[in-house]
């Protein structure tokens, strides 16, 4: 038995799990779901051996069950699930060492005696969703008092428990009342005008992690995968021909370049899904008459790659004027050294010396994966390791 | 700027067709022709290069099409493109159903964060593109069966809100003979016209409140 964790690498790096007797409140706005914030908690608990209880009144097991699966969260074991939905729509749910059904799912002393019976059974972490459902469905008290009750046996049983809530617009009083008892609070909101630009969460408070600041994070819900931190921007520069087209080809999904005889002449553009995170990477042109389009791309990018071709110091000037133009000084930058394999190619530390690069700043070769199948009118498949030790970098300073 | 077109040449002659980005309550007993309007008046707008959201609480995502198809209605080119399903009913009968490319199937109708969201995110999406669009909503009795008349309301209110902001024209169909006097008030507080339907000697009929052109006396629907 392990202490339960989120399964969200950012929630787990800044509060470091979930330590037993404490209680987590997933707070979203209506807008914004927080049910796959709880399918992958749930997931992640299940398959590192810790017991799960789930209060579920949002919808049936199966259909919950089958939402998890499609975002490849598939369980087998280690999850009990208290059915306080089927009987209120007339969907057959039998009653199973894994699915407890609530006969009268309206009914709030039945409720409230299955919960206290399953929670005697003792479980790492019990999960709900939803408690504002709850509240809809009864009314504010009853689920405080659920709520107490819970806390209760999470400190008799040495258990944890997050709360799935949709802040409708409650009381403040009420609201207030919730949050109070919960042990942290994580938020998780839209970033909207007219419409929704984008989805991010931020943890508000939490007792357990002391003098640290929190930052908000932009995310998307993946379908298969979940909860994946989201940079709109990432920006990779450097001069021509030193491998940018490449990277970006190299280290996303259904990438595309605007270029001509194997030059890009406007921008290169890739979906990035890499380990847990999900980024936009944006390539500049590397010729000099494109640069009036440098400081339009290297707008509101919040990373930088910079990609310099090892063999070509004379082109290092140029790399940092290129960073000047796209505006991105100041901004999370890691160098990447192309062609590192080549003859000729400097090593890490002229590179870093020519670069005047601080002995700490990231920097990381990469190299071709096979240098007998290089067109010069292609992009060039490069090898993982280096572009992945750049990601990492890069990810590490932006969160 | 001319409005939508319903499909009913009397009500688009009458009326001059429904504004955009207004909240409408068509109103009417079982056999009314709520449903029939809001057909109607899909097809009419996909036709009319709209975008159309339809979430069905009563019928699956299959059964709605047979209901068009039924009616000759021809909408199979817009599917996925223009038109997009929310079905928050398909789940009640087969759990393990899953989403379609122009579906997307919701976990029942206690959940109406994950209705409020689909609806968000579909909008969002419609509205990125550059598309008018209608959400209609068959039908809320169906939801008000499952949530408390406050929760709904509350539920209701946020989506109003969303659709006006979004610029987004909302129909919510209501049998108002399913709920209370004090119910259906409500929710008729939440819309910005209404449109109330019925069957009388074999034909339906319409009046309208709440639009430029009203029409207060019962005028055959065509």
């Amino acid at each position: 038995m392990n202490d339960p964790i989120f399964g969200i690498g950012k929630l787990d790096d800044d509060l470091d799990g979930i330590p037993f007797n404490k209680m987590v409140l997933l707070s979203a706005s209506p807008a914004v779901g927080n049910e796959v914030f709880g399918y992958q908690i749930i997931y992640n608990n299940a398959i590192h051996k810790n017991k799960v209880l789930l209060y579920l009144n949002r919808t049936s097991p199966q259909a919950y069950l089958t939402e998890m699966k499609d975002y490849d969260f598939k369980l087998d074991s280690n999850l009990v699930i208290i059915d306080s939905y089927s009987n209120l729509t007339g969907i057959k749910s039998e009653e199973t060492a894994t699915n407890k059904v609530i006969s009268n799912p309206a009914d709030k002393e039945e409720i409230k005696r299955r919960l206290s019976e399953e929670l005697e059974n003792g479980y790492d972490l019990v999960v709900f969703d939803s408690l504002s459902l709850l509240i809809d469905s009864f009314d504010f008290d009853f689920a405080i008092s659920i709520v107490d009750l819970v806390e209760q046996k999470l400190k008799n049983k040495n258990s944890s428990a997050v709360l799935l809530f949709t802040d409708w617009e409650y009381g403040e009083n009420d609201i207030n009342k919730l949050a109070e008892r919960a042990n942290a609070q994580i938020e998780i909101k839209g970033i909207e005008k007219r419409v929704i630009f984008g989805q991010y969460f931020a943890v508000i408070k939490c007792d357990w992690v002391k003098e640290k600041q929190f930052s908000s994070v932009l995310f998307k819900a993946v379908k298969p995968g979940g909860i994946k931190i989201y940079f709109p921007k990432i920006l990779i520069t450097g001069p021509t021909d030193a491998g940018k087209t490449s990277f970006i080809h190299s280290a996303s999904k259904d990438a595309v370049s605007v270029d001509r005889l194997g030059g890009t002449i406007a921008l290169d553009h890739g979906n990035l899904d890499f380990e847990g995170y999900k980024a936009d990477l944006f390539g500049t042109p590397g010729q000099e008459r494109f640069d009036p389009l440098l400081k339009l791309l290297g707008g509101e990018a919040i990373g930088v790659i910079l990609i310099i071709d090892s063999t070509k110091p004379d082109q290092f000037p140029r790399a940092i004027e290129m960073l000047r133009k796209t505006e991105t000084y100041g901004l999370p930058i890691v160098v990447v050294a192309n062609k590192a394999n080549l003859p000729n190619a400097l090593s890490l530390d002229e590179i870093r010396e020519k670069l005047h690069l601080g002995k700490d700043a990231p920097l990381f070769q990469t190299v071709a994966e096979d240098l007998s199948r290089i067109d010069q009118n292609e992009p060039t498949k490069l090898k993982k390791e280096g572009i992945n030790q750049a990601l990492s970098a890069l990810f590490k300073e932006l969160t | 700027m001319t409005g939508i077109m319903t499909g009913y040449p009397s009500f688009n002659s009458l009326t001059g067709g429904l504004d955009i980005r207004k909240t409408y309550l068509i109103s009417g007993n079982k056999e009314s022709g709520k449903e029939d309007f809001s057909y109607r008046l899909a097809a009419s707008a996909l036709g009319g290069k709209l975008a159309v959201v339809y979430i069905t609480t009563n019928k699956s995502n299959t059964e709605l099409l047979s209901e068009f198809a039924s009616r000759s209605l021809n909408i199979a080119q817009y599917l996925g493109v223009s038109m997009k399903i929310v079905d928050d009913y398909i789940r009640n009968v087969s759990p393990q159903a899953t989403d379609n490319n122009y579906t997307k199937v919701l976990n029942g109708p206690l959940d109406l964060t994950g209705l409020s969201v689909a609806l968000s995110a579909i909008n969002s999406d419609m509205s990125k593109d550059g598309k008018t669009i209608i959400n209609i909503f068959d039908s809320i009795s169906s939801l008000l069966l499952y949530n408390n008349p406050v929760t709904m309301f509350r539920f209701l209110q946020f989506i109003c809100g969303r659709a006006k902001m979004s610029g987004v024209t909302t129909l919510f169909l209501l049998d108002e003979q399913m709920h209370t006097s004090s119910v259906n008030e409500t929710i008729r507080s939440l819309a910005d016209s209404i449109i109330s339907l019925k069957l009388e000697g074999g034909k339906r009929y319409f009046t309208v409140s709440g639009i430029a052109k009203e029409v207060l006396e019962w005028a055959p629907l065509a």
